[in-house]
């Protein structure tokens, strides 16, 4: 069992690894020169060689290799070259709101796709199990932006119901109720909006799984046992139910954070997602290489987690190998 | 094949890929040209917004009537073209109540805009004053005609900038939306395809290999595919894009380089049950060489179920795309609707209201991805019957 | 006493397997299960038995027509709402499934099965039931430690005990065991039929054995009855009937298996 959970932790910290490998490949082959794009062009050689060393652009590619891995293991990340300041400040002002973003949605989709799903599994041929096979379909066609977009231009822009941008009001209200409120105002579309996208693939996945699952023998012996409808549902469809679920909850996250890049786009929203598009951009690579080694790390430790309730759910996993699902 | 004819999808498929062949055809312009007032609505829409109009006169054609049923246009502009300078002659403007102006003596290369203080002076009105409704003022018929004496020759190109063009309006540069449509079926039908073709080649490549060799190749391309679906791809393509350029060749190449784990997945499985099956131990008792029996039995029993799960990867690719070049990464030379949808949010399609602008790229992704996800169904209902029933589409 | 009464099952259209046809699968079938009697239900796969099994605690897929009636001490079951017949389930009728069957809960332990059904029939707490689980096992040939398995943790044989011991757990008053020894080797089956005898001697069970294995139905039941495409065509007495089959299916059967004696 601790075997099991070993192994996983061991997986994960490969893969932040590769991520670590992968973060200096890619943003250190950015086209552009860097340094160029900070400085005024009638900045003498001089300065602009004082300006590489401070970045260390200077140094041969291992060394700045190691210094990188070190850096950002310790979460310095430098300075970020398009706004001056320290990219580790710019993340954590950003990280809250990407989590409280991509955490509400991902909760709410998933319980309302699975609600949903199970009953279209129960009610088979109705008109409930029919929408929820096409709003499974459509969810995996409707592009997100463009439904975002046509959420922000019917509920912001014809009824200016919510804020067209941003994630505060511009001067922000008084601490307290007054800009909580505010903060909630200005999540509440992209928010649904994730939602309205999210929940027709899971209630689509639960709704398949669960009518393969009431068909299996043990239900109907549930049932044979005289047991109530709400503990063969819960206790044993459900519970069958849930490795699965946790299985198809980590395939599903690493798209879910690419996400937040196109929500944040959208509505403009103060998030990591969108400090990554300016940043990849604008060459600003010690910025594009922070905010993807953040959502890189936010994804590995979620997939982490959901491994380890796997192991709690289901008694098979845990004697089994401990290579790819 | 005969089901393939009862889908609804097949049929759009073939709709969609003749208009992407022969669709530029339908538009006199190129679909790059500014062909009306930018955020024109369609005109369907508003029948109180006049419509663009172009007239024309000329020798042959001295004089034009207007049937005007509408609201004043937007923006009023004159051009006269002409050899030879007839100063005698004007272009004279009568109103539905018989008032007349004289706009313009017909001396060759004249230009008069709506929003020229002259011209708005000539017209008797304060230099805060809108010419276009001053020539406008009611419902009526107009009458456009030459007067006064002299030999002539040329043209007098007369525009109206009304509020509705074409099917589908104009964008924020005056381009026609039906054209652009047309043309962005081309790049999503290209990239969806190519991208989705070419990485079902390396995921069956990498998956045969790894099924039929194991050990370490095995190991090495499972984990691999691991690493690649246990992190966000898109801040990678986004790089890439960056990175390599933003031609539509290498978006494919880049795209086929993240999305074919799937594909490898599954034929990796498929060549683990097959491998054993008796007929190849047979073959390889025999001394058939792996070549051989990889191309020859398990790359043709695998083949079905490959057409299924390729079709079934094209909306992923599609979407990709259109992520891409909606987050501003893509080629701004190439028309596709995910840029189109990129422009519409960055150049004022909400200021403007122009919803009109957002619908056709939008409705045009979902549609051609269900066209595909349909297709997929049937393909995999064929290769499995058991999957019958149980689907909307 | 179960008293069953031309008991005709039609199923619908969409049965699990999708085949379509409206054929009936039991036609008149009339036989009773008594108290601390051993009954069997013989016949071809396919003959209708499990679909007799199935109706007698109303377990038939929604859909599927049924007429006759099924008497539980004069109460008609056939007429019951779902509620009713919950009550009667497991406390009165219960059910050992066949050995190839996924018949626990793949992520429950054995044990949570027993609880489960001690607290939602008999309202006994957790550490209640805790204590009765041992004789329990113990009544069906098993180890209580086991109860702390998952299911893909037992063997074959010891699944199909635990089976037993889980239908044993609201001492019902009839057991209906459908083919509760295929898919077994020979040891553990004559085992398990030990197990069973011994209930019915013992515990004053009435038990009702299907099987396609008609020699062993003979050799273990009081009263045998053979089912043909849906339709008994033999009841009364196993020695009775391997003498002298009355219907020609089952004289074809029983020389068939005498010829099998002989030869070997």
């Amino acid at each position: 069992m601790s075997g099991y959970w070993a192994r996983r932790t061991g997986s994960a910290l490969l893969v932040l690894g590769l991520v670590l490998v992968l973060n200096f490949v890619l943003f250190r082959m950015m086209p552009g020169d860097p340094v160029a794009s900070i400085i005024d062009p009638n900045f003498s050689p001089e300065a602009k060689a004082r300006l590489s060393e401070v970045y260390g652009l200077d140094q041969s590619l291992p060394v700045q290799f190691l210094r990188y891995v070190r850096s950002t293991l310790t979460f310095d990340f430098g300075i970020s070259f398009l706004t001056g300041r320290p990219v580790m400040e710019e993340l954590k002002s950003r990280l809250p709101n990407t989590v409280v973003l991509l955490g509400t949605s991902l909760v709410l989709s998933s319980l309302l796709g699975t609600w949903l799903g199970m009953k279209a599994a129960r009610k088979r041929g109705s008109l409930l199990e029919k929408c929820v096979l096409w709003s499974g379909a459509l969810s995996f066609s409707f592009p997100s932006f463009f439904v975002q977009l046509v959420l922000l231009m019917a509920f912001a822009a014809a009824l200016p119901l919510f804020p067209l941008r941003g994630t505060l009001s511009v001067p922000p209200p008084a601490e307290g109720l007054p800009l909580l409120l505010d903060y909630l105002w200005h999540m509440a579309l992209p928010v649904f909006s994730l939602v309205l996208l999210g929940f027709g693939g899971w209630a689509l996945y639960v709704r398949n799984l669960m009518v393969k699952i009431l068909g299996e023998d043990f239900i109907l012996l549930a049932r044979a046992r005289g047991l109530p409808e709400r503990n063969i549902i819960l206790g044993h469809a459900f519970r069958t139910l849930l490795p699965p679920l946790l299985t198809i909850f980590l395939l599903s996250l690493p798209g879910i954070v690419s996400g937040a890049v196109i929500t944040e786009t959208v509505f403009s929203l103060h998030g990591v997602g969108r400090f990554l598009l300016e940043a990849v951009t604008g060459h600003d690579y010690p910025a594009a290489g922070a905010s993807f080694f953040l959502l890189a790390l936010l994804t590995v430790s979620c997939n982490l987690l959901s491994d380890l309730l796997y192991g709690l759910t289901d008694p098979r996993v845990r004697m089994e190998r401990g290579g790819g699902r | 094949m005969k089901g393939l004819l009862k889908r609804w999808s097949f049929w759009c498929l073939l709709g969609l890929a003749a208009l992407a062949l022969f669709g530029t055809r339908l538009f006199d312009a190129l679909p790059e040209a500014e062909v009306a007032a930018p955020f024109s609505k369609p005109l369907w829409l508003d029948r109180s917004l006049p419509p663009t109009m172009d007239l024309e006169l000329s020798g042959g054609h001295p004089a034009v009537e207007l049937d005007w049923t509408f609201s004043a246009p937007s923006r009023f502009s004159l051009r006269v073209e002409t050899a030879l300078p007839a100063p005698s002659r004007f272009v004279e403007w009568t109103l539905p109540g018989g008032k007349t102006f004289r706009l313009t003596p017909l001396n060759g290369g004249v230009e008069l805009d709506g929003r020229d203080m002259a011209f708005k002076r000539s017209l008797g009105l304060p230099p805060f004053g809108d010419a276009s409704s001053a020539l406008f003022p009611e419902r009526g018929t107009y009458r456009i005609g030459l007067t006064g004496e002299g030999e002539w020759e040329g043209s007098v190109k007369i525009r109206l900038e009304g509020g509705r063009w074409g099917l589908l309006g104009t964008d924020q540069r005056g381009r026609d939306i039906a054209a652009l449509f047309v043309a962005g079926i081309r790049v999503s039908l290209l990239v969806g395809i190519f991208a989705t073709l070419l990485a079902t080649f390396l995921g069956t490549s990498l998956g045969l290999a790894a099924g039929y060799r194991g050990g370490w190749t095995d190991a090495v391309i499972m984990r691999t595919v691991d690493l690649l679906l246990s992190i966000p791809l898109l801040p990678i393509l986004m790089a890439l894009a960056a990175l390599w350029g933003k031609g539509l060749w290498q978006l494919i190449l880049i795209l086929s380089v993240f999305s074919w784990m799937g594909t490898a997945r599954t034929v990796r499985a498929l060549t683990l049950t097959l491998r054993d099956a008796q007929y190849i131990e047979d073959l390889r008792g025999l001394g058939a060489p792996a070549s051989y029996i990889l191309r020859r039995h398990l790359l043709p029993e695998t083949l079905p179920v490959l057409l299924a799960t390729m079709t079934l990867g094209v909306p992923g690719a599609i979407l990709s795309e259109a992520g891409l070049s909606f987050l501003g990464l893509s080629d701004p030379r190439v028309i596709s609707w995910g840029r189109m949808l990129h422009e519409a949010q960055s150049f004022g399609a909400f200021t403007a209201g122009a919803w009109w602008m957002l619908l056709p790229p939008g409705l045009g992704i979902a549609l051609l991805c269900l066209v595909f996800l349909d297709l997929g169904k049937y393909l995999e209902e064929r290769v499995d019957p058991r999957l019958r029933g149980g689907n909307v589409l | 006493m179960i008293d069953i009464r031309n008991l005709s099952v039609t199923y619908g259209r969409m049965t699990s397997e999708g085949r379509g046809s409206q054929a009936a699968a039991v036609k008149n079938v009339s036989m009773t299960i008594r108290k601390g009697q051993f009954s069997a239900l013989a016949g071809e796969s396919g003959s209708g038995k499990s679909t007799v099994l199935m109706a007698i605690p109303g377990l038939l897929p929604p859909g599927t027509a049924v007429s006759g009636e099924i008497l539980l001490d004069g109460k008609n079951l056939l007429a019951l709402p779902e509620n009713d017949l919950n009550r009667i389930r497991w406390r009165r009728i219960a059910i050992v499934p066949q050995g190839a069957m996924n018949s626990f809960t793949p992520v429950l332990t054995v044990g949570r099965h027993v609880e489960e059904v001690l607290s939602v029939h008999l309202g006994l707490s957790r550490k209640e039931a805790l204590e009765r689980i041992p004789s329990l096992f113990d009544l069906a040939g098993l180890d209580g430690e086991l109860a702390r398995r998952y299911p893909h943790e037992l063997s074959g044989g010891q699944k199909q005990r635990a089976a037993i011991a889980l239908a044993l757990a609201c001492s019902p008053d009839y057991l209906l065991c459908d083919e509760p020894t295929t898919a077994l080797d020979v040891i553990t089956q004559q085992g398990i039929i030990a197990t069973l005898k011994n209930l019915v001697e013992k515990k004053g069970l009435g038990l009702l054995l299907i099987s396609h294995d008609l020699p062993l139905a003979a050799s273990v039941a009081d009263r045998l009855h053979i089912l043909k495409d849906g339709e008994l065509v033999e009841e009364g007495d196993p020695a009775e009937i391997t003498a002298r089959p009355r219907n020609p299916h089952t004289r074809a059967l029983v020389k068939a298996l005498l010829d099998l004696e002989e030869g070997s």
